[in-house]
């Protein structure tokens, strides 16, 4: 039998070799099987996207800030939405909803684990290419269909959804419920539908790369904390976004096909509708078994990338590993389990709602391991403060700010006060949206020599980063202070209200730092363009001197990575200052004298 | 078995080899199929959810009474009986090609995807009968104190609570999502069947080619087979949550 | 017989059992157990023409079918799909993720549950009254017209 084994570990590495003699300019950056072209796909589309959606929140929020004012530029770009220069009811809610979708899931789910699990997974684990790279380039372009969609959907008449990106029934469901639930809700179930296919495609083969395709040596607990952080994030798209597809054709065929899934009792301007017997709760529930765990799609590859950037930087090894690697699996299997948290008000069983309350509650556990985890790498640590560093020590920070009032908002009791508030802006926009904005711009700062093979200009970063953290909580940490004065969300206008004058000047003031830290946002998209044709060039293959595989490989890697052999593992991957070495690759072999560890 | 020739002590998960022991393609199969598991599980669940929610369910043993050329007789359960066991036969198949395919035995392949091809077209024209049965049918129902004629539709329920009517007990609008969960989710799994069909003939087509013979496998007949096989153990619970219980 | 290895990546080539024995033994045990399953559903339907039908002993028979599905669907996924063949690591991989499905089950039901009785009472602001609607004995519908 043993003589079987050998014969087949040395065919494993041969598999995908070589296979690249003609490339067209259509087979290397367009229809390209190599992961590593695809991850650059996906990193500049979800640029595109974060532009897109930035500009949305800055005209949103110029409405909040300044509601009196009229912004004669407003109806060049917006048309009929923004008569005389006043952004509409209509289009405000729009704008709003697109700003979410664009944002969660084509900017942090499909620009972040798209572009890192695809750049790290086979280089890090050592393999070739994904298990499957005809599906891996098919992910991509079903994304790049859902995004033409999505993007069509902004210029249909009636205008793009308008329900929020949680599309609750029956706001979602009837076209009478307003303007974009007309044409616009069906371009964006329909690209949502194809987005469910595209991650589905880049699940199974991120799963099945991390798990069948190591390279020899390359145990589990071998593995850097970012693969495991995506094959947890991975885990949790190929089983909750199935639930979400189900969940979106029912919502097609109550729109389209009269059926009542969530349409009961609803009377529109005097007439009954025939619907009976739905219940638009069924909707919620379906829809936050894929929202929740898709809070730790967004959140846990940026906790992966901040894990492995802090310990190069510290130049630590990572405290607790293996701490880690149960804290990711545990934030995993509670992300299933604690859904209806986002459904305290909604009429739920208040007695399921606490043991709701009860399993949410949990997560504080492995989550506070991480942070004291990540704290104690840091703690005396010879640390180098790089841009990469600097944004996931920053990623760190905004976590736990935002991860407190996490706990705050899981609890029912205050839930029934601080729902729906400016509070919980605040909380999932510090602990899931610039967080997992951190730890996307950390990893580009990281991996962009291994990616481009030039370095990115440190000056801009360094205003890029200290902009936006201070910006960060300018912005949402009044948030706080008024949504718990009760504050609502989802309102185009607060000046009706003698509640809500007071913070008059406040959102003045938010909207101000929102416009300034978008034109930051700007710079750092010139940065990376520029670098990526003009940067600095790469000289040293492992100019980080850090100890992962993919640094191994040669500044340009081909498609195939390592140009002869794959690497053989036999350490782990945070082995640095260790016997006097400030740094020891996992393909350097075990020496005689060395001490034990990891 | 497999299991009995493999050393216990082997280090699975120490890279450069499967740790299940499992081609990629196979593995990335198996969790497709998971992944499906939930699409079907979210939609047997919410049915579920809908059919908790509401006082009264149509009962299926009076909604799935006929058989074809059978008349008015009334046969309970019985057109889906025979449903459930074209498709168990053709399971049986379709493991029968699988096992073919690890002899090596082209004709044998080739004989037994035939018959799990014609076993799923079977299944998808008793579909259409029971279908368009149930769309037709009509059924005399009390609507706002009038007698209507109602078919089953995603919109329309004939099977709600019975009434006393002019001395005469007759039903009235039953929760309209009945039709919309019967027919959205036996349409969803009848579309897996239909794709299952045509991924079946590809698999045959590629048989004939002499495909599997030149690459020394029949490993895409066994995904296919895993396929068609989740196919049907989906229907064992479509059978059992909309006929039996 | 044939131990060639369709991937790189397998350690141990499979081998497969020989006859085609074992395949028509659980063709026969889904069979028995569909007709056990057709028989309680009828069963179902004749305690339903019962003028009182005992709402205790339906639910039973009901809790009885559902045992029997899981197990066809055990000797579906384990002989059919040759899941029982594979390794442990294997097994394992499919069976536990699938675990979710529990606490997605309950939680759903009782939530529905939950729905029904807030409808039934207004929200808790009157006692409920729910007539106790049952399905007369098969009058042949179809035949009314």
């Amino acid at each position: 039998m043993s003589s079987v084994a050998t014969v087949q570990h040395a065919g494993v590495h041969e598999v995908h070799h070589e296979h690249h003699h003609h490339e067209t300019f259509i087979s290397k950056y367009v229809f390209s099987q190599d992961h590593k072209m695809i991850s650059k796909q996906f990193l500049v589309t979800g640029i595109i996207w974060a532009i897109i959606g930035g500009l949305f929140s800055v005209i949103f929020r110029l409405q909040l800030g300044f509601p009196d004012t009229t912004f004669p530029w407003l109806e060049d770009l917006l048309g009929h939405w923004a008569a005389g220069g006043k952004l509409k009811p209509e289009f405000y809610y729009a704008l709003v909803t697109m700003h979410g979708t664009i944002l969660v899931f084509f900017v942090l789910t499909a620009g972040l684990s798209g572009t890192f699990a695809n750049y790290l997974i086979p280089l890090q684990i050592g393999a070739r290419d994904m298990a499957s790279p005809m599906l891996n380039m098919l992910s991509y372009w079903f994304f790049f269909l859902a995004s033409i969609i999505m993007f069509a959907s902004l210029f249909v008449q009636t205008g793009p959804a308008s329900g929020g990106w949680t599309i609750y029934p029956p706001l979602s469901a009837l076209g009478d419920a307003s303007s974009g639930a007309v044409v616009g809700m069906d371009y964006w179930l329909v690209s949502m539908a194809m987005f469910i296919i595209s991650s589905l495609l880049g699940g199974l083969n991120y799963i099945t790369t991390i798990l069948s395709m190591r390279t020899k040596g390359m145990s589990m607990t071998r593995l850097p904390l970012t693969v495991w952080a995506l094959l947890f994030t991975a885990i949790l798209g190929v089983l909750s976004f199935p639930v979400l597809f189900s969940g979106v054709i029912l919502l097609l065929f109550d729109r389209n096909l009269g059926t009542s899934f969530y349409l009961s009792d609803i009377v529109i301007a005097g007439k009954i509708l025939p619907n009976e017997g739905g219940s638009a709760i069924l909707f919620q529930h379906l829809f936050w078994f894929l929202g929740h765990p898709e809070v730790y799609i967004i959140a846990l590859p940026a906790m992966g990338i901040s894990s492995e950037i802090i310990s190069v930087n510290s130049r630590k090894p990572i405290f607790g590993y293996m701490a880690m690697v149960g804290s990711l699996f545990a934030i995993c299997t509670l992300a299933f389990l604690v859904w209806a948290h986002h459904m305290f008000v909604t009429g739920m069983n208040p007695f399921l709602g606490s043991v709701f309350v009860l399993l949410t509650l949990l997560i504080a556990v492995p989550s506070a391991i991480k942070v004291f985890n990540w704290l104690t790498t840091l703690w005396r640590g010879n640390i180098r403060f790089t841009p990469g560093m600097l944004f996931s020590i920053g990623f760190v920070s905004l976590f736990i700010s935002g991860g407190l009032t996490g706990i705050f908002l899981g609890n029912s009791a205050l839930d029934l006060h601080l729902h729906d508030t400016y509070f919980v802006i605040a909380h999932f926009h510090i602990v899931m949206g610039v967080a997992s904005i951190f730890g996307m711009l950390a990893g580009i700062y990281h991996w962009f020599p291994k990616m481009f093979g030039r370095y990115m200009n440190n000056t801009l970063a360094y205003i890029h980063f200290w902009v936006t953290i201070v910006g960060a909580y300018l912005i949402f940490w009044p948030m706080h202070y008024e949504g718990l004065a009760g504050m609502p969300r989802r309102y185009y206008d607060y000046s009706g209200w003698n509640s809500f004058k007071m913070f008059a000047g406040l959102n003045e003031f938010i909207s101000f730092v929102v416009i300034i830290v978008f034109a930051v946002q700007l710079l750092f998209v010139f940065n990376f363009f520029y670098s990526m044709y003009k940067g600095r060039k790469v000289t040293n293959q492992n100019p980080w001197q850090s100890n992962t595989l993919e640094w191994t490989a040669p500044i340009h890697p081909g498609h195939g990575n390592w140009p002869g052999e794959i690497p053989e593992v036999y350490r782990g991957a945070y082995e640095y200052s260790k016997d006097g070495k400030e740094f020891i690759p996992q393909n350097v072999p075990v020496g005689e004298e060395e001490t034990k560890g990891h | 078995m497999s299991t009995t020739a493999i050393p216990t002590n082997t280090k699975w998960w120490n890279g450069g080899r499967s740790p299940f022991n499992v081609s990629y393609g196979k593995v990335m199969m198996w969790y497709f199929l998971m992944s499906d598991a939930f699409t079907f599980g979210a939609f047997l669940i919410s049915y579920g959810t809908i059919r908790f929610s509401v006082n009264h369910w149509a009962d299926p043993n009076h909604v799935f009474s006929a058989f074809p050329f059978a008349g008015h007789a009334n046969l309970p359960l019985a057109f889906v009986s025979l449903m459930t066991f074209i498709l168990i036969f053709s399971s049986v198949t379709m493991v029968l090609a699988v096992h073919e395919g690890h002899r090596m035995n082209r004709k044998g392949v080739e004989k037994y995807m035939i018959l799990t091809i014609l076993g799923g077209l079977a299944f998808l024209s008793c579909q259409a009968w029971e279908w368009t049965h149930l769309i037709t049918g009509d059924h005399a129902v009390l609507v706002n104190g009038q007698i209507e004629h109602w078919g089953t539709t995603v919109s329309k329920n004939p099977w709600g609570p019975m009434v006393m009517f002019e001395g005469k007990e007759v039903a009235t609008p039953g929760p309209i999502a009945f039709g919309g969960y019967f027919f959205g989710i036996t349409g969803f799994h009848g579309f897996h069947v239909f794709s299952g069909v045509i991924i079946n003939i590809i698999m045959l087509i590629k048989t004939r080619l002499g495909h599997f013979d030149q690459r020394g496998h029949y490993e895409m007949i066994e995904k296919a087979g895993l396929y068609w096989h989740f196919v049907d153990l989906v229907w064992v619970f479509v059978f059992l949550c909309f006929y039996l219980i | 017989m044939s131990n060639a290895v369709s991937s790189p990546e397998i350690t141990f080539p499979h081998e497969h059992p020989g006859g085609t024995k074992r395949i028509w033994k659980v063709f026969w045990i889904l069979s028995v157990i569909t007709i056990i399953e057709l028989a309680i559903g009828l069963t179902i339907y004749n305690i339903h023409k019962e003028p009182n039908p005992n709402a205790t002993l339906v639910l039973a028979f009901k809790g009885m079918v559902c045992i029997l599905t899981l197990a066809k669907a055990y000797y579906i996924v384990s002989v059919f799909m040759h899941l029982g063949d594979e390794i442990r690591n294997m097994i394992m991989t499919v069976v536990v993720p699938l675990c979710l499905f529990i606490w997605f089950l309950l939680a759903f039901l009782w939530d529905g549950d939950s729905t029904k009785h807030l409808r039934n009472t207004d929200a808790h602001s009157r006692p409920a009254q729910v007539e106790q609607v049952h399905q007369p004995a098969a009058v042949d519908k179809d035949a009314k017209k």
